[in-house]
């Protein structure tokens, strides 16, 4: 907190330095009696629109307050909240900082800063159509804000409109500033106005190369304009040359992006026909409700996130690492009910039992309709907001890396259990040959019954995951489903290293085409591509070897 | 054998029968309907299916409805029976069900559809049995049937004014506007009408592009890059008829570049409280939509509306029971039941050739204040909100219009045209050039 | 025996369908909306025998028989509203006007003579079945795959009538059908008429099924269901084989769309989404499958139940519908026309003879 209030007095001093400090501090804190207590209609709305055309720094906490409706009154005083913190019982307390004269902590009686719940705080709510009248002033307001992203926001509205009286102010600013992409951002448009400024050829290209290697968000822009309306012809040539250069390498940017998005995509479509790829080798099986088992992990994580934060009070990202085997666990049972009632009679004849697991999955739906009803969404943990930056433009979202990371993870411990372990042989042998390892004494009915489990389970855990990227609907199943069905045909039957290999082709020949082409079109070029590859493969990467393959 | 093949086909026989005319037949023995204890109104909102997300909410109140006009004795002497049918989000189902509700089981008017395509599937029929159906949600407009009543918005009572909002000062002087939708119709059409407002005010045709995406589209990456290159100059803002379960993606995309209310805000369209009662609303914040009606609205009508909604919710074991809120389309449903009652009550009659004159003009105190249906068509003139989104999923109303806004059917910027009047032309006509 | 038995049911059939329900409709007994309900029936029924033909006869399991059925609908329904657009002088059809087409698009001009539209009705799903089928059954895909492979390109083709680009009308498809070669479509007398012309058609394909199915071309079919690596190894070209069946069966699905679309007033991408085909599959396994006559028994029922549980109980009828799915699919494989058979031959069981287990192991 401290380094805050530091930032405030520095920009402070800066604006103090380019406007001279009036001496109306008494009419100040008269206009914000009036904000606070209009004593007519439009009073508060004068009232603001003096405050924001003086400028004075020392209301600029106040005034950012209002702008973020976070301004409350404490025995008669204008407050704000930090940021939130936990109290010994579990609720949220924030400290609160009063706003004017000075910005400070409000201290009990100890010295401490004070923690208030909310609702201790009496509200003031001020209109949208008041708040607008802070747009002139907003960057500066945000240029102190505590959040990086506000601040972010704060230089870019700078760009474009801001004069070279305000290079003192952002230089100021810069000085403070210690988050690395707010650091960015805010050089780019303190370049931007040196740039403009410059005089000689030599300084308008230096200025460049450091807007080049700073690397901004909005580096292509400013160059862009500046070849075309720049002053300096030299100049302006240099900068068409870095355009064309930066232009190149955001092109190879957005290729990775691309490649980072189909490898997500494809691990996403891995972790739900990895289940389906194990039944349907083993029993022959598709399982139109695999996507509702789906549908169940995510639920499962709805309700175990409602049971941490309604029932338990535990407001923390535990209950992720939770709902992660329980979701498993939930979907798994759910299959084996299925599998002992449904499947279980239909071993020999797979075509019914694909209808009959349709019916299953509309009852299933309908289902969830009813109990859950509307849209729910899971909120994701917080250590997976954002994303990891690789460099300048290319971030990769924690979300998403997190599930590579648990496909990664799901796909090892699925080839421990098919090749490292007894159940996994028994698996294999019934796989290969049913009736022969029943003869060798393989209890095949538990086999089934045990892989039915594990292949729902594991779309209950993709479910799971699933509550990361999207919202939780009863038809959730339903998207991803034909996808992960073609990536099981296109792998082969019953193949692990199928299922990786063209899930792994399909989302990432799904998003390069989808870069090309509209997603729609994309889609029925994916088909086409399919269809041609099964020309060559029909019976996917990896075939069953042997002769068990004909009827 | 012999004897057993010849009663078994004798049953089948008559089991058909049986069963065709217990679909069929239904209707012969209610051919009264109008002389009895009761009088019949058909729902025709989709229980199942994908829309039933949105649906059910507006059987709910207009049950609600029907059970408060029960209450205080019924319509002209007589209780009102509801019929619910599901048309379970089909299409074909739509037509089907209306046909059954209106030949079969003879009732006095429907209350039904959301989707623009289930309202075109069922006019042909309403059309030709002379049924009377009411609309309840905002819609696209380019429609005059004589057979439905449309309580929802018309897109001058919702979209015209809003973009004039932000145009003016104190909605923030918008320059430059993205207009998104969902690729449907009314998307289309309204930004086909925002776009021809747009441009008569004098914004410059590069300073509004108009976007479309699938049904359900998930991924918002590429789309909010280019809305952000499009605000990079400031003053930019969205105009968004993205519908249904797009909405927390894109908002979250939005919010995840570094967009934000205050530097670009989203004015959405199709995105009411009954929509955000269980999503996170914690990237929504601070974005605004119009509509008609927002559950935050102050008056006394409507708080008792609020509270009887939750109690009727919870008393019939409702999913979300007194935790549900009440939104626009949930508003003109419940109205749409008290217009037909008072209009059959000053007809005196059920029949829909003297209800529906016995509409025109007609008035009532709905949650939303006074409402007063048109004189010469079957929409509603009411007044228009735009509000801000609250973190509770619920509005601040931020801007409401100067009393009632009179409905047009036909956009006087798209369609100068045309007009719609059932006293003097009898629906769509063309109007004389000055 | 098997002969009278099947005399008695066209019979009973007719009679019921033919005769009693078209004179009720006349004095008034039955409803008009019980008589389109049943000519629409009619229609599915119709897309089942196609179904039927390859999935119960062929074995192959397609799951876009819907799409098929679309591509009928649509083109009847183009011509439908090609001929109002004309009447109402614009020459294009209302919702390309709102989506400011102002040319008509050239894959609609054909579709203003109606017996070009017929014929393109017929050809174009014949083609799409001949390319893809062709394709698919060259590589010799069979079983499980053929249905997913089938299933993920009516998923491809509904996003692609889904857009409005593809100028078919988006989510809204055609509508506001008025009049059919001059005859308004809401006159009752031309709703009897249409409902006795789906009954004809029905009739006229099952027919032509039998004959199919009865011939050496049907038992051939039957081989490649049983034993399609033993077929080819007899030297029947099964690939020919297999691919005019496909493309039967998409023949029969066109034509039951074009009867469809007249009727129902609508015609949308909905009717063609991935669940609409699985429905078509579904009333053949209902019905009982390898059966013509279950085929169009499943048809009718299933759509008959669907229509009066959304209207009796409709709040629950998708866990009644759900539950007979599954239920009949487990304990009745051969549909209701093999629970008919259980429930009559329990009383005698003179029936179970060689003939009838021989039948269950090849089924």
């Amino acid at each position: 907190m401290n380094c805050i209030i530091k930032m405030w007095l520095g920009i402070c001093l800066c604006l103090i330095i380019g406007k001279h400090a009036s001496a109306q501090s008494d009419s100040t804190s008269i206009l914000i009696g009036h904000i606070l207590y209009p004593p007519g209609d439009s009073a508060r709305s004068t009232a603001l629109q003096k405050l924001v055309s003086r400028g004075e720094p020392a209301t600029f906490p106040f005034l950012a307050a209002i702008n973020d409706k976070k301004i409350f009154l404490l025995d008669g005083q204008p407050v704000t909240t930090g940021l939130p913190q936990q109290a010994a019982d579990g609720s949220e307390v924030f400290e609160v900082f009063l706003l004017y004269p000075k910005s400070v902590p409000v201290l009990n009686s100890d010295g401490i800063p004070k923690l208030l719940p909310v609702s201790s705080l009496e509200q003031i709510s001020i209109s949208r159509s008041d708040r607008l009248l802070m747009i002139p002033i907003l960057p500066f307001l945000n240029l102190a804000n505590p959040d990086p992203k506000k601040r972010i926001i704060a230089y870019g509205q700078l760009l474009n409109s801001a004069d070279s009286s305000k290079i003192s102010v952002l230089s100021g600013a810069l000085n403070l500033e210690k988050d690395k992409e707010a650091l960015t951002a805010g050089k780019e448009i303190l370049f931007q106005l040196e740039l403009e400024q410059a005089k000689s050829e030599t300084v308008a290209k230096a200025y460049i190369d450091s807007l080049d290697s700073n690397w901004g968000e909005n580096v292509t822009l400013i160059l862009k304009n500046y070849a075309t309306s720049g002053k300096l012809e030299g100049a302006k040539k240099y900068a068409a040359e870095k355009v064309t250069d930066l232009e190149g390498l955001q092109g190879r940017i957005q290729k990775a992006q691309n490649l980072f998005s189909g490898i997500s995509l494809g691990s996403i479509l891995i972790l739900i026909a990895l289940g389906l790829a194990i039944v349907y080798g083993l029993a022959g099986i598709i399982n139109m409700a695999h996507g509702e088992f789906l549908m169940i992990g995510a639920y499962t994580t709805f309700c175990v996130q409602k049971l941490f934060i309604d029932i338990l009070g535990i407001k923390s990202d535990l209950f992720f690492f939770v709902s992660l085997p329980v979701s498993f666990l939930i979907a798994g049972v759910f299959g084996l009910i299925l599998e002992k009632l449904v499947i279980r009679h239909l071993y020999s004849r797979p075509l019914e039992s694909l209808l009959a697991t349709w019916g299953v999955s509309l009852i299933m739906v309908q289902l969830a309709r009813s109990i859950f009803g509307d849209l729910t969404a899971v909120k994701a943990p917080s250590f997976l907001a954002g994303g990891y930056q690789v460099m300048p433009h290319l971030i990769l979202p924690y979300n998403r890396l997190f599930i590579i990371g648990l496909t990664i993870i799901v796909v090892s411990l699925t080839y421990l259990m098919l090749y490292r372990s007894r159940l996994g042989i028994q698996i294999r042998a019934v796989t290969q040959n049913r009736s022969m390892s029943a003869c060798l004494g393989v209890e095949t009915r538990k086999v089934d019954a045990i892989t039915f489990f594990l292949g729902s389970g594991l779309a209950g855990l993709a479910g799971c995951a699933m509550t990361l990227i999207g919202n939780v609907v009863p038809d959730m199943g339903q998207t991803y489903i034909v996808d992960s069905f073609l990536v099981v045909v296109t792998g082969g039957v019953g193949k692990i290293a199928g299922a990786i290999l063209s899930g792994l082709g399909i989302g990432f020949l799904t998003k390069v085409l989808e870069s090309f082409y509209e997603a729609v079109y994309g889609k029925v070029l994916i088909l086409a591509l399919i269809v041609i590859f099964l020309q060559f493969k029909p019976r996917g990467l990896f075939p069953d070897k042997g002769r068990i393959a004909e009827d | 054998m012999k004897i057993i093949q010849a009663r078994y086909w004798g049953m089948l026989m008559l089991a058909l029968i049986a069963a065709l005319s217990g679909c069929g037949g239904s209707g012969s023995s209610d051919k009264k309907a109008g002389e009895g204890e009761t009088v019949k109104i058909g729902i025709l909102h989709s229980l199942s299916g994908t829309m039933a997300i949105s649906e059910v909410s507006l059987k709910d109140v207009v049950l609600m409805a029907v059970d408060e006009i029960n209450a205080k004795g019924g319509v002209l002497g007589k209780k009102i029976e509801p019929v619910i049918v599901d048309p379970a989000s089909d299409w074909d189902l739509f037509a089907e069900k209306a046909k059954e509700l209106l030949l079969d089981k003879k009732v006095s008017a429907v209350f039904g559809c959301w989707t623009s395509v289930s309202r075109k599937s069922v006019l042909p029929v309403f059309e030709e049995n002379n049924g009377l159906l009411f609309y309840p949600v905002q819609y696209e407009g380019e429609e005059c049937s004589t057979s439905v009543i449309y309580t929802g918005a018309t897109p001058n009572q919702q979209l015209i004014p809003a973009a004039e909002y932000m145009m003016s000062a104190e909605g923030g002087a918008y320059k430059k506007f993205y207009l998104l939708g969902t690729d449907y119709v009314f998307p289309r059409t309204a930004n086909k009408i925002l776009k021809a407002f747009l441009l008569s005010k004098g914004v410059p045709k590069e300073n509004i592009v108009e976007e479309y995406t699938p049904f359900h589209h998930q991924d918002y990456q590429t789309i909010v890059s280019k809305i952000k290159q499009f605000a990079a100059g400031g003053k930019a803002c969205v105009l968004s008829t993205i519908n249904g379960d797009s909405n927390v993606p894109f908002y979250k995309e939005f919010a995840n570049q570094g967009l934000s209310a205050a530097t670009c805000p989203i004015m959405a369209f199709s995105v009411a409280e009954d929509e955000l009662r269980a999503t996170d609303t914690e990237f929504l914040v601070g974005h605004l939509a119009a509509w008609n009606y927002f559950q935050s609205s102050e008056s006394a009508e409507n708080k008792k509306f609020v509270e009887d909604f939750r109690a009727f919710c919870k008393k019939n074991n409702l999913p979300g029971g007194d935790k549900r809120v009440t939104d626009d389309p949930i508003c003109w449903a419940y109205t749409g039941v008290y217009l037909w009652a008072k209009a059959a009550e000053k007809a005196g009659s059920f029949e829909v050739s003297k209800v529906r004159p016995a509409l025109y003009g007609l008035e009532f105190d709905s949650p939303d204040g006074v409402v007063k249906m048109d004189t010469k068509n079957h929409h509603l003139a009411k007044p228009v909100m735009i509000g801000e989104i609250k973190p509770d999923g619920q509005f601040d109303i931020i801007w409401k219009s100067n009393g009632l806004v009179n409905p047009e059917p036909w956009s006087k910027l798209t369609s100068p045209d045309k007009d719609c009047d059932h006293v003097a032309h009898g629906g769509t006509y063309t109007v004389a050039k000055k | 025996m098997e002969k009278t038995k099947d005399l008695r049911f066209y019979l009973a059939f007719l009679v019921l369908f033919a005769v009693l329900l078209p004179l009720g409709n006349l004095t008034g007994l039955v409803s008009n909306n019980t008589i389109s309900l049943w000519g629409r029936y009619f229609c599915f029924a119709i897309a089942a025998l196609g179904v039927d033909l390859i999935w119960g006869y062929t074995g192959i399991l397609s799951m876009c028989q819907a799409f098929f059925f679309c591509l009928g609908g649509y083109s009847v329904a183009m011509h439908i509203v090609m001929k109002g657009a004309s009447a109402n002088g614009t020459g294009i059809p209302d919702f390309m006007v709102w989506n400011q087409v102002n040319s008509l698009p050239f894959f609609w001009v054909p579709f203003q003579s109606f017996g070009l539209a017929l014929i393109l009705g017929l050809l174009i799903p014949a083609a799409f079945a001949f390319v893809f089928g062709y394709f698919i059954f060259r590589s010799r895909i069979k079983g499980v795959y053929m249905a997913i492979i089938t299933q993920a390109l009516a998923l491809a083709m509904w996003l692609l009538f889904l857009r409005n680009e593809t100028m078919l009308g988006g989510t809204n498809g055609l509508t506001d059908f008025k009049s059919l070669l001059g005859l308004s479509l809401s006159s009752p007398a031309v709703k009897l008429g249409l409902y006795l012309i789906s009954l004809a058609g029905l009739c006229g394909a099952y027919f032509l099924s039998k004959k199919l199915v009865d011939s050496k071309f049907g038992k051939v079919l039957q081989a490649i269901r049983d034993s399609e690596s033993r077929t080819s190894y007899t030297a029947y070209r099964v690939l020919d084989y297999k691919l005019a069946i496909f493309i039967a069966g998409a023949l029969l699905a066109a034509f039951a769309g074009m009867l469809y679309a007249p009727q129902t007033g609508i015609i949308t991408p909905g009717r063609m989404d991935v669940r609409a085909s699985v429905e078509m599959v579904m009333w053949v396994a209902l019905g009982g499958r390898g059966k013509l006559k279950g085929a169009v028994l499943g048809a009718l029922v299933v759509n008959f139940l669907y229509s009066i549980c959304t209207s009796l109980f409709p709040d629950s009828w998708l866990f009644i519908l759900g539950f007979l799915f599954v239920i009949t699919v487990l304990y009745f494989d051969k549909g209701f026309l093999g629970m008919i058979e259980k429930i009559s031959g329990g009383i005698g069981k003179r029936k179970s003879s060689i003939k009838e287990v021989a039948e269950q192991q090849v089924v």
